[in-house]
């Protein structure tokens, strides 16, 4: 019996994009390492470049060091050995120099609650060493960009929690600085606010800034970056274009299914297995009746379960196989 | 004048930050001292208390509001800003960790100045006898503010919790007024804590304010001994509240 194939996922239509001409280094992170005064290990040998206009994203599971490598980064942390530079500035060394180029945005961080949304802005524009008439200008152009202009004259501390986040992400973006470093940037923002960050995100990546963001949302990853970079263990295990990770995986199908005993149990866990061709993928179907699945093309997620051993998203999927 | 735009910047969002508590802040930096002055000089013999006496209490109480300004709330503001994620917001920026310091501490100063000026006004209306001489009253004041804040600031970069930070600055705030002879005589405490409360900067600040509202000006002595505290312990606290940690 020939199983009928119920639905297959679109196969996504990649850019195509010309080969990039070599481009200025923006971020240049050589053999980084921390380790704490109680010998705990953070990470260690992490070393990448990053160009300038690039977006990459910092995948991996929780706990994995994405933040601590942010952190030595951002000059917040400081390694214990090896080397981070920002446009040729040696950031360990003149950290605050380093920081005149970041727009930071910190995974978590406190916002003055008495101040207005217009003032927070307007005061730490000021910061950034903007003229008063720049920060005046930077601060408009934020509020309206992040869609906060209902928001100008209210204090921060009546503000939601995302329209918070969303505050964070404005200071990070106050004067264009040409490097953005986003530290879980959309995690507890509604589906539309989270699309307006990537809007914000994007627009900042056409006028040449470059972002180097961490994620939990794999959709994420794949839709802003144009390199991603996954971190396990607090190290780097892998860091490329999606198209070039998942060359790295040899079975490039992924079949999900319910197991044919009991097919429509919506309580019968769903499985993946993956294969190297969609014929064998096929072949498996029919050899156990499957009648409920699904194939698609691996995707990031694939690749990330892959490379870390760890399901994306433990509650929706059991791997198998 | 980045660094002048900073620190008034800092000190703007401080203010902003505490403007709707300001009342409060202002209020307890004047009702505690001028609580204290009335109950010294009530336990002294109220109207029949010796000017001296009078003038000490005065004194006493100036610098208690200092202490109080300077460690307890500066140290109570600083301490908000680090357990509640504020310093990281100050941390991303091209900011120079004293700039943050020294905004903060403008904001102690302005505070001391208005309680200073308040509990003046009150000496006077309460018949104490000064004739200060002003310019060297500010400068003792201000090394006083120095001085304390920068204990302040150490407490705040090494505490290990809010709680355990403010229960610190609390403690030294009002322990450094009543364990130095601001309020008394040093001839009153026991010899040991003699010794000890020598080397307390609330004993010079206390000296130099009595002397200065009493229209005296030999408080070089006490004036180097300030300045050089203000200068060891906000050494050590600019060396301690850095962005980055280790």
């Amino acid at each position: 019996m020939v199983a009928e194939i119920k639905s297959i996922s679109p196969v996504k239509v990649k850019r195509v994009t010309p080969a990039p001409a070599p481009r200025e280094i923006a971020v240049r992170v050589q053999d980084l390492a921390k380790t704490y005064r109680d010998g705990t290990e953070a990470n260690r040998g992490i070393s990448l470049e990053v160009r300038r206009g690039e977006v990459v994203a910092i995948v991996g599971p929780n706990g994995a060091g994405k933040t601590t490598f942010l952190r030595q980064l951002t000059t917040e942390l400081r390694p214990t050995t090896g080397s981070v530079s920002v446009f040729g500035v040696d950031a360990l060394a003149a950290p605050q120099q380093a920081k005149r180029a970041m727009g930071i945005t910190p995974q978590e961080a406190g916002v003055f609650e008495r101040l207005t949304v217009r003032e927070h802005f307007e005061l730490f524009a000021r910061l950034k060493h903007l003229s008063k008439r720049e920060a005046g200008a930077a601060t408009r152009e934020v509020i309206a960009e992040l869609e906060l202009s209902s928001e100008t004259n209210k204090s921060v501390g009546s503000l939601s929690g995302g329209q918070r986040r969303r505050i964070l992400i404005g200071l990070a973006l106050l004067g264009r600085p040409p490097l953005l470093v986003l530290d879980e940037p959309t995690t507890g923002l509604d589906p539309a606010s989270r699309r307006a960050v990537w809007g914000v995100i994007r627009r900042a990546v056409n006028t040449g800034t470059t972002v180097i963001l961490s994620t939990h949302y794999m959709e994420e990853a794949e839709r802003l970056s144009d390199r991603i970079a996954v971190i396990a263990a607090g190290r780097l295990i892998a860091f490329g274009t999606l198209d070039e990770l998942l060359t790295r995986m040899d079975k490039s199908y992924r079949l999900s299914y319910r197991d044919a005993i009991n097919p429509t149990d919506p309580l019968s866990d769903l499985k993946i297995r993956y294969f190297a061709s969609f014929a064998q993928a096929q072949q498996h179907i029919s050899r156990e009746l499957l009648s409920e699945y699904s194939i698609a093309r691996a995707s990031l997620e694939d690749v990330y379960f892959n490379l870390t051993g760890e399901p994306f998203d433990k509650d929706e999927t059991e791997t198998i196989g | 004048m980045t660094r002048a735009t900073d620190i008034l910047c800092v000190f703007r969002i401080q203010f902003a930050g505490t403007r709707r508590e300001v009342g409060p802040f202002l209020l307890a930096a004047f009702l505690f001292p001028a609580a204290m002055y009335l109950f010294a000089n009530a336990v002294a013999g109220g109207d029949v208390a010796p000017p001296q006496s009078r003038l000490r209490f005065l004194a006493g109480s100036i610098v208690f509001s200092l202490s109080l300004t300077s460690i307890s709330w500066l140290g109570y503001l600083l301490l908000e800003n680090r357990f509640t994620g504020r310093l990281k917001l100050f941390a991303t920026l091209p900011l120079a960790p004293s700039s943050y310091v020294f905004g903060v501490l403008l904001f102690a100063l302005a505070q001391a100045a208005i309680s200073t000026t308040t509990l003046l006004l009150l000496g006077r209306a309460l018949g104490v006898q000064t004739g200060p001489n002003f310019l060297l009253l500010t400068i003792v004041i201000l090394l006083t503010i120095l001085c304390l804040c920068g204990l302040g600031v150490i407490v705040a970069a090494r505490a290990r919790s809010f709680s355990q930070g403010s229960l610190l600055t609390d403690t030294l705030g009002a322990g450094l007024i009543f364990l130095a002879p601001v309020y008394y005589e040093p001839v009153m405490m026991p010899r040991a804590l003699r010794v000890f409360a020598e080397l307390l900067p609330t004993t010079f600040a206390a000296r130099a304010v009595q002397t200065t509202l009493a229209g005296g000006h030999a408080i070089g002595n006490d004036l180097l001994a300030l300045g050089l505290t203000a200068v060891v312990t906000l050494a050590l606290g600019f060396r301690l509240m850095e962005w980055r940690e280790d």
